[in-house]
């Protein structure tokens, strides 16, 4: 009986301290103002959003603007959409999600909405280009642009008087050279199968069509003819990395970097925030990832790293519409751009971060081409298996690969090519 | 009155059954439902007849993830077993402090599984790399999570951990119900060590046994937290549970429908699995 | 369990080898807690590449990655989140389950039916949540309850079966002859179970308490995809969902950890005897 008091007692303590938690919880409810909720994917720019909300809700009386910016998004944007729960706004990448959206008719049409023409035309290519098929209309306001390349530590590189290459060969010699310097070249996190699309789509896109995807969709090319030199030269840069690299995760791998336990790093400028949280004195540059040996060919890899899309469902297009007017005030925009390094798709004067000085060249002449990753289906998750392919030791690594690479592609990407296919028979049969 | 029996146990089971049938069987029919259909969650769906489960037996990934759960439960199921049975044996003889050690050894049981996968994630990371090293023992050197031959032991090793403890404490009671004179009797017929437990401890525990096995072995299917917390499926996707898989591809894969056909094999393989394995140990029970 | 006469001959003849060897088995049990103790009181700078580094006392014991880490996971609000759903599963299964098991295992004298009844429900035991999770995800949110509600109410359908199975065994044990009595005396079924059954019943209580508790309290999965984005967290749920705040700083991650294990810890230390009880009985009926 004593133990059974014992349990009783407990549980008691246990609910009043319940009652009281619950008690605090719950907000307040909105007052006839229109509410807005926005969902966007990037947790590391979620204090830019917070404060961004904020600035919104003081500056507007009528609406009501929530942002969400929650770890993991695109699994809980999915998931919210599973629920049919679906947010006003949401802020994607430019990937092959929004392609899946997109043909899920879930986005509204925003051709109406004037803030679009002062959005560069490359970059609304761009979001055209992820269209499975060409879709009437225009669906996505690209935000932000990032660019992926090689970050390196500057004041390594002044020290020894290293110099910045512009072929493949060039690069390898440099890596010979700050290897017998006793420094670690490269350093990855392969632990996140995710980093390793880094270094792969910095060397696709030199190397491979840009619209290689939708070549083999229409059964015009393979990819194990088209990545053969890819796959080649992401392995060579194994040479160069610290042992066992997918022992580390990304995390890891930003802070070694920062903290200058490698000269360079081939990752995007997404994860400079992330480096010099770790550390704030680092002084990082970049440049354009040579993978081939013709200087001409190489191009700055930059694709729409923030997008914004007006739900279907969204029931106040004008409010949705007012946000997004003040997303792109100048004044916001730059702020974006001092917080997180990145590359307006607005047209205008803005800052660029000094890091991205080794690709401003690149950004200006517009001789940029979108990531690759961004036409992979995500299920299909070529993360894994170019992970894979890495560690693979063995001889025929490079064959298995890119024979599972084109097998797997025709399976995952069916319903899409069967699309396409609907879509060019009928129009030559309009023809 | 025999009537108003009858009434309050129909008023009783009647809404318990709606609810069951409401989560759990009506779910496992819409499931049962999607799995012939191209669905990705959201948007329009088109019906595709039986090309999901044709799939399936293509789909290297997720020969791979059955592949993997099988191995990791199989392997789990004999270590825990092993290891519990000993343990019990220890606990259950003449020692100081018995409830204590009991106690103690219970422990992991009670604790989360993530938690503890996410420290000993750590473990294995860091610390077990620089033991390696400092002993000189080369496949210690490095991560044991970073490489595909290794990455499930380290998996096996956080599974067993916390699993010991529930078969080991069920060892236990089985110990008790073995009565002493069973031992005298034995040891008259001069039954020591390894030969006292085979031919008089294990058949009269047999049907403990037969509970670990069957706990063990559905536990183990489905494993998710470990996976989740220290692998997530990695590296090469040489780690990935069938039950990560689904939750992975299903939810944020956007292979809502043929998620959902696997998860249809997976329940019938579970069902099967168990069904078979408690025949067989009834039939052994009866034997002996 | 242990009775007097075992007690008695341990002290007649204790077996040391085994005891040493017990004890010094018990570092696998401490060594993984041992190490979440001592990084989560260091700061990142003690966290050197040895293993002195990992497992040296910290040069100050603060608790500043606590309090950090209360903040950054808000674990008042998880906490008190994983309690009232682990309360509430369990006291409605208690209730609930209790309650359907005397009607299904009385019933079976009635009829055929409730036998059907029972292995129906009791065969969901086989079901795996995997298959379950993508439509229920769906049905939760069309009937608005993906929240902690409709999580408790998911804990309460999930272990029915076991439950169901537990009461229906435990009442076989107890003579109908109670309640044909109470009957006589007139009174209701309903009035008989709670007066009568439900206090008999108390050491299974205790049994589906402990293993539900313990079953809801862990589980990560079930509000994982019911809950997740709504930014409501169970204690588990919240170390999975801040795993990107911790990043590299493993001293405020570990201190998180331990936060979310010491409830359970404590509630250990407190019912050990009625948890292995519980555990063990329900294993082995």
């Amino acid at each position: 009986m004593r133990k059974h008091n014992k349990i009783a007692a407990g549980t008691l303590l246990l609910g009043a301290a319940m009652a009281g938690m619950m008690l605090s919880g719950c907000g307040s409810e909105a007052d006839g103002k229109t509410q807005i909720r926005m969902l966007q994917y990037k947790p590391e720019a979620t204090d830019f959003f917070d404060a961004l909300e904020e600035k919104f809700n003081e500056t507007h009386d009528d609406i009501e603007l929530t942002i969400d910016s929650p770890n993991d998004a695109m699994t809980i944007l999915k998931t919210q959409l599973i629920r049919e729960d679906y947010p006003d706004i949401v802020g994607i990448g430019g990937d092959v999600n929004y392609s899946n959206f997109l043909d899920a008719e879930l986005f509204m049409d925003i051709s109406d909405y004037e803030g679009l023409s002062t959005i560069k035309q490359s970059y609304l290519d761009t979001a055209k280009a992820l269209e499975f098929v060409p879709v009437e209309g225009n669906y996505a306001l690209p935000y932000m642009a990032n660019a992926a390349g090689v970050l390196y530590n500057r004041d390594l590189f002044e020290e020894h008087g290293w110099t910045i290459p512009t072929t493949w060969d060039e690069f390898i010699a440099l890596c010979d050279e700050i290897q017998a310097a006793g420094i670690q070249p490269l350093y990855f996190g392969f632990r996140d199968a995710w980093t390793c699309l880094a270094p792969w789509n910095a060397i696709a896109v030199d190397l491979a069509d840009s619209d290689i995807c939708a070549q083999v969709n229409r059964g015009e090319a393979t990819f194990t003819e088209a990545y053969d030199q890819v796959a080649d030269r992401i392995k060579a840069l194994l040479d160069y990395s610290q042992p066992d690299p997918a022992a580390y995760s990304y995390n890891d791998a930003c802070t070694a970097f920062a903290r200058g336990e490698s000269a360079m790093y081939v990752i995007g400028s997404y994860a400079v925030p992330q480096i010099q949280s770790v550390n704030p004195e680092i002084n990082i540059d970049s440049f354009v990832f040579p993978a081939s040996n013709n200087a001409e060919e190489n191009i700055l890899n930059s694709g729409n790293d923030l997008q914004f899309s007006v739900m279907k469902t969204c029931e106040n297009k004008e409010a949705a519409y007012e946000v997004l007017d003040f997303l792109l005030e100048d004044e916001n925009v730059q702020a974006y751009l001092d917080d997180q390094n990145a590359v307006p798709c607005k047209e205008g004067d803005f800052t660029l971060a000094p890091m991205l000085d080794g690709m401003k060249t690149y950004i200006e002449e517009g001789k940029t081409a979108d990531y690759q990753d961004h036409y992979y289906p995500a299920e299909m998750a070529v993360d894994a298996m170019i992970q894979t392919y890495l560690l693979d030791t063995s001889e025929n690594a490079k064959e298995t690969f890119l024979t599972r690479f084109d097998t797997d592609w025709t399976r995952y990407n069916r319903d899409v090519i069967r699309k396409v296919e609907e879509y060019y028979g009928n129009q030559s049969e309009t023809e | 009155m025999k009537n108003d029996r009858k009434m309050t146990f129909m008023l009783i089971t009647i809404p318990v059954v709606v609810l069951f049938f409401c989560f759990n069987t009506l779910p496992l029919i819409q499931g049962f439902i999607y799995s012939f259909t191209n669905f990705k969650g959201y948007g329009s769906y088109d019906w595709v007849g039986l090309r999901n489960y044709m799939d399936l037996f293509t789909d290297s990934r997720v020969g791979g993830s059955y592949l993997f759960t099988i191995k990791y439960a199989v392997v789990c199921t004999i270590l825990v077993n092993v290891i519990s049975l000993i343990l019990a044996l220890g606990l259950n003889s003449k020692i100081k402090g018995k409830s204590v050690l009991r106690g103690i050894y219970f422990i992991p049981n009670v604790l989360g599984a993530l938690v503890v996968s996410y420290i000993f994630s750590f473990f294995f990371t860091y610390i077990l790399p620089v033991v390696g090293q400092t002993l000189g023992i080369e496949a210690l050197s490095s991560s044991i999570l970073s490489r595909e031959s290794t990455a499930w032991i380290g998996i096996v090793i956080v599974g067993v951990w916390q699993s010991v403890a529930m078969n080991t404490i069920i060892y236990i009671s089985g110990l008790q119900t073995v009565p002493e004179d069973v031992y005298e009797a034995g040891s008259i017929d001069g039954a020591t060590g390894w030969k006292k437990f085979k031919s008089l401890t294990f058949p009269l525990i047999m049907p403990f046994f037969t509970i670990n096995m069957v706990l063990c072995m559905k536990n183990f299917l489905m494993v998710f937290d470990q996976i989740m917390a220290l692998t997530k499926g990695g590296p090469s996707q040489s780690t990935e549970s069938i039950s990560y898989l689904i939750y992975n591809n299903g939810m944020a894969g956007g292979q809502f429908g043929f998620q959902s056909a696997n998860a249809f094999v997976f329940f019938i393989v579970i069902v099967t699995v168990s069904v078979l394995q408690m025949r067989f140990m009834n039939k052994r029970e009866e034997q002996l | 369990m242990s009775t007097k006469s075992e007690q008695v001959k341990v002290k007649a003849n204790v077996n040391w080898p085994i005891t040493i060897l017990l004890i010094i088995g018990c570092v696998t049990i401490f060594f993984p807690l041992y190490m979440a103790v001592i990084i989560a009181f260091k700061q990142p700078s003690e966290m050197t590449n040895d293993i002195m580094g990992a497992l040296s006392f910290p040069s100050v014991w603060s608790f500043d990655n606590f309090r950090e880490a209360m903040e950054v996971t808000d674990f008042w609000h998880s906490l008190g989140n994983s309690l009232l759903i682990t309360l509430l599963a369990v006291g409605i299964s208690i209730l609930l389950h209790s309650i359907a098991g005397f009607a299904i295992g009385r019933g079976k004298e009635h009829g055929k039916m409730y036998n059907f009844i029972y292995l129906y429900i009791v065969s969901g035991m086989f079901v795996p949540f995997a298959i379950l999770m993508m439509p229920l995800v769906k049905q939760t949110a069309s009937m608005g309850i993906a929240n902690v509600a409709g999580v408790i109410l998911l804990y309460v359908v999930f272990y029915m079966p076991m439950n169901l199975l537990l009461y229906t065994g435990y009442l076989k044990n107890i003579p109908i002859a109670l309640e044909e009595a109470a009957r006589v005396d007139g009174a209701s079924t309903w009035k008989t179970y709670w007066s009568i059954l439900f206090p008999i019943m108390r050491p299974m209580h205790a049994t589906v308490a402990v293993l539900t508790a313990l079953g809801t309290w862990n589980d990560v999965m079930t509000p994982l995809v019911i809950m997740s984005g709504t930014g409501v967290n169970t204690l588990p749920l919240a170390q999975l969902n801040f795993q990107t705040q911790f990043g590299t700083n493993y001293n405020l991650a570990f201190a998180s950890y331990l936060l979310a294990l010491i409830p359970i810890l404590l509630f250990y230390l407190i019912c050990q005897k009625q948890i292995i009880n519980g555990v063990v009985n329900g294993a082995v009926k």
